[in-house]
């Protein structure tokens, strides 16, 4: 089998086993989101194919919903419900694109994983998924694992590929997120660090890049009028982002100044131990080496694309929500490395892939799909990580374990109070079949009749709300993994299910 | 991990033996603060998730149960901030598989009257306390056994502790129509005030008001005297 045989069989692999896995992937609340801005793009395409003027005309109109992430993603996700949602159903058909760009960051890391050895190739992608936190967010119809993969697919472009080539891929990263907005100054520099005809060579590969934007362009139909006003806003939005309230060794963080190390603290905390022990080995020898002036062109590449996917969350000022979402690329850049890693220092490499993956198979087993909760070894697991004083989850997924219970006692045309499920992920609920569609959203713990609590820091007074209101300390149901209350389900008393 | 973590029938076990050895005027606390599953199961007592066992009020508990998971990764032994406080236990530790249960005597002062007699309560710096809501620029008054000192307890509920540039939330508190004490509440925290009552009357009247110029925040408040 061919080197790339092998690492289109590695994406396709990880692909069918995201697409396997999802259904008890609950929707996160940014998911609620883009599941509604899928819907508004995908109605857009359907005026551009019965009345494409007029839909030219409109595209303010459609595509102004979640203004604050380019079109590209949420037009994958619109297009693919367009074609597949009467065969796959609507959830799935969403995710299948994510799922794409799950088997792509495989594909990629599998390539530059092979310029070491094909057990590289093989063990890089294993490294970067065999962790929940990772896994977890392969399912999701969001942007960090379509980023993540771009990035991967920038980098291999920037080494192998021409310069049209280069241009469509950062224009397609630039298409995804933000944190494409970084990926230029890192090859520049890349470019004047190499020896001087390779530099040329790349520095004349570097004005591709400038016809990236004509692809942010045609994939974005809001920015067809009054560009510059859109284009402003979407900068604006992420350059004054909000900062949300974050759970970290037993303070809630609400603003900056943050930890300095927190995003580095926090990889190791999460995943399973091996991984976190080889990234960190990894990164360490790459700097070490990059001293000593033995990086090769790939090395220093995946080095400065790490740096530049962690170096924004050290500034102390940047928004830290989100767990380890928003730098995925840092793990997987530094995952070529540490496969060569285990490839070189375990007596067999299959002993050594082994030893390292198999915490994290575990760790996937015994947590999935609650994946926003998982933590490792050293945070002692999650109620380790609930004694540290950590984030015990977000984006309210966890809700679906609840789910069939609700389904099962709440009588017809019940008020739930859902908490952290926002009123799109709940209709999304209702349209997988997940959540009976008879069942009232409520607007608090007062209005309801069973309240499905997702334990926050944060956010915990609505427990003792809920209490006063129904009369009752004593849980009806809940989710709770190794004893940590995640999401406690309280019942108005004589209600059924009620304790 | 699930050997160092009770099975539902560890935690029946405790619920019952509870259950058979409580009696009125105990209290549970959990340990770690976060294994709130309990409320699934014991129902023999109040049960509290207090943080900082050295210094938790347990208002009118004199003895308290102490249920805690041993084992949990990085969970600290909570016995030594029970001692700190004066505690001692009542009698030896129960194992319920991977769960602990044993009682401790508090030597708490008794309680001589619960002022603000709440059945509600609310969140204050991330523990649910039996405190009473109460609108800024309203007050309480109050009839009860004055016993040796006035304990007051106040705090702003949920995540508005913490707005910034707010002014203060101003309890004023009066016996008899003479001033007791003032608490100025102007941040997140259960802010605590106790006074040592002058001689008088066993019986008396208590009036706690507040105000602020910022009436937005909720805020509860808690008081007590003990003999």
């Amino acid at each position: 089998m061919s080197g790339k045989a092998l690492a289109r069989l590695l994406g396709f692999g990880t692909a069918a086993a995201m697409a396997l896995t999802q259904s008890s992937v609950g929707f996160v609340r940014d998911e609620g989101y883009y599941f509604a801005a899928a819907q508004s793009y995908e109605a857009w395409l359907r005026l551009l194919w019965q009345a494409p003027l007029q839909a030219l005309a409109q595209t303010e109109r459609y595509w102004s919903y979640n203004f604050e992430h380019p079109g590209l993603i949420k037009l994958l996700f619109a297009l693919s419900h367009l074609c597949f949602s009467s065969s796959v159903g609507d959830t799935l058909a969403w995710r299948l694109p994510a799922f794409a760009f799950a088997g792509l960051i495989s594909y990629w890391l599998c390539l530059l994983g092979q310029s070491r050895s094909r057990a590289a190739g093989v063990l890089a992608p294993l490294l970067f998924w065999c962790a929940e936190r990772t896994f977890f967010h392969g399912h999701l119809a969001c942007f960090d694992i379509p980023i993540c993969a771009m990035t991967a697919g920038v980098a291999v472009a920037w080494l192998r590929g021409g310069g049209p080539w280069l241009a469509f891929l950062y224009g397609l990263a630039l298409s995804t997120k933000h944190n494409a907005w970084f990926l230029p100054p890192v090859l520049l520099v890349h470019a004047l660090l190499l020896a001087r005809e390779q530099r040329i060579a790349k520095l004349r590969l570097l004005p591709w890049l400038l016809l990236s934007p004509l692809v942010l362009l045609a994939t974005w139909p809001l920015l067809w009028h009054d560009p510059l006003r859109h284009l402003g806003d979407w900068i604006a939005f992420h350059t004054h982002h909000v900062h949300y309230a974050w759970y970290y060794f037993g303070e809630v963080l609400r603003g900056p100044p943050f930890p300095l190390f927190y995003p580095l603290v926090l990889d190791a905390l999460v995943l399973p131990l091996p991984i976190a022990a080889l990234l960190s080995a990894a990164g360490v020898k790459l700097l070490v080496d990059f001293a000593r002036r033995r990086l090769d062109a790939q090395r220093l590449l995946e080095l400065g694309l790490a740096g530049a996917a962690v170096l924004p969350f050290m500034l102390r000022t940047t928004p830290i929500f989100g767990g380890i979402k928003h730098w995925l690329a840092f793990l997987a850049l530094l995952s070529p490395e540490a496969a060569d890693l285990v490839v070189r220092i375990a007596p067999s490499p299959s002993l050594g892939a082994l030893a390292a993956l198999l915490p994290g198979l575990w760790q996937i087993a015994h947590v999935h799909p609650y994946g926003t909760s998982a933590y490792g070894e050293l945070a002692g697991g999650i109620p380790g990580a609930a004694s540290l004083g950590m984030q015990r989850q977000y984006w309210s997924n966890n809700v679906t374990a609840v789910l069939p219970w609700l389904n099962a006692h709440c009588p017809p045309g019940a008020r739930v109070y859902f908490h952290e499920v926002n009123v799109e992920s709940y209709r999304a609920y209702q349209l997988a079949g997940m959540l009976r569609g008879d069942l009232r959203y409520a607007p608090s713990p007062t209005n309801s009749d069973y309240a499905a609590l997702q334990w926050h820091r944060e956010f915990r007074d609505r427990e003792p709300e809920t209490w006063n209101a129904y009369g009752t300390r004593r849980p009806a149901f809940g989710l709770y993994l190794d004893e940590t209350p995640q999401v406690i389900v309280y019942a108005r008393p004589g209600f059924p299910g009620a304790p | 991990m699930p050997l160092r973590l009770p099975s539902e029938r560890d935690w029946a076990e405790a619920a019952g033996a509870l259950r058979s050895s409580a009696r009125p005027g105990d209290a549970v606390q959990i340990w770690p603060a976060w294994a709130e599953r309990a409320r699934m199961f014991v129902d023999a007592a109040p049960l509290l998730a207090e943080e900082d066992l050295a210094q938790a009020d347990y208002v009118g508990v004199q003895r308290l149960w102490l249920l805690s998971l041993p084992r949990a990764p990085y969970a600290r032994n909570p016995q030594g901030a029970l001692r700190a406080r004066g505690a001692t236990a009542a009698s030896q530790e129960q194992r319920f598989g991977a769960l602990a249960l044993q009682p401790w005597d508090l030597h708490a002062p008794q309680l001589a009257a619960d002022l603000t007699r709440a059945d509600e309560e609310h969140e204050v710096d991330y523990v649910a306390r039996r405190c009473l809501r109460l609108a800024i620029g309203s007050r309480i008054a109050s009839r009860g056994a004055a016993g040796r000192i006035l304990h007051f307890r106040a705090g702003i509920i949920g995540e508005r502790a913490y707005d910034k540039g707010r002014p203060p939330i101003v309890v004023q508190i009066f016996s008899g129509g003479a001033p007791l004490g003032v608490l100025a509440v102007d941040g997140p925290g259960w802010r605590k005030l106790d006074v040592e009552l002058p001689s008088g009357p066993e019986e008396r009247d208590f009036l706690f008001a507040v105000s602020s110029p910022d009436a937005a925040r909720p805020f509860c408040l808690q008081g007590w005297t003990t003999r």
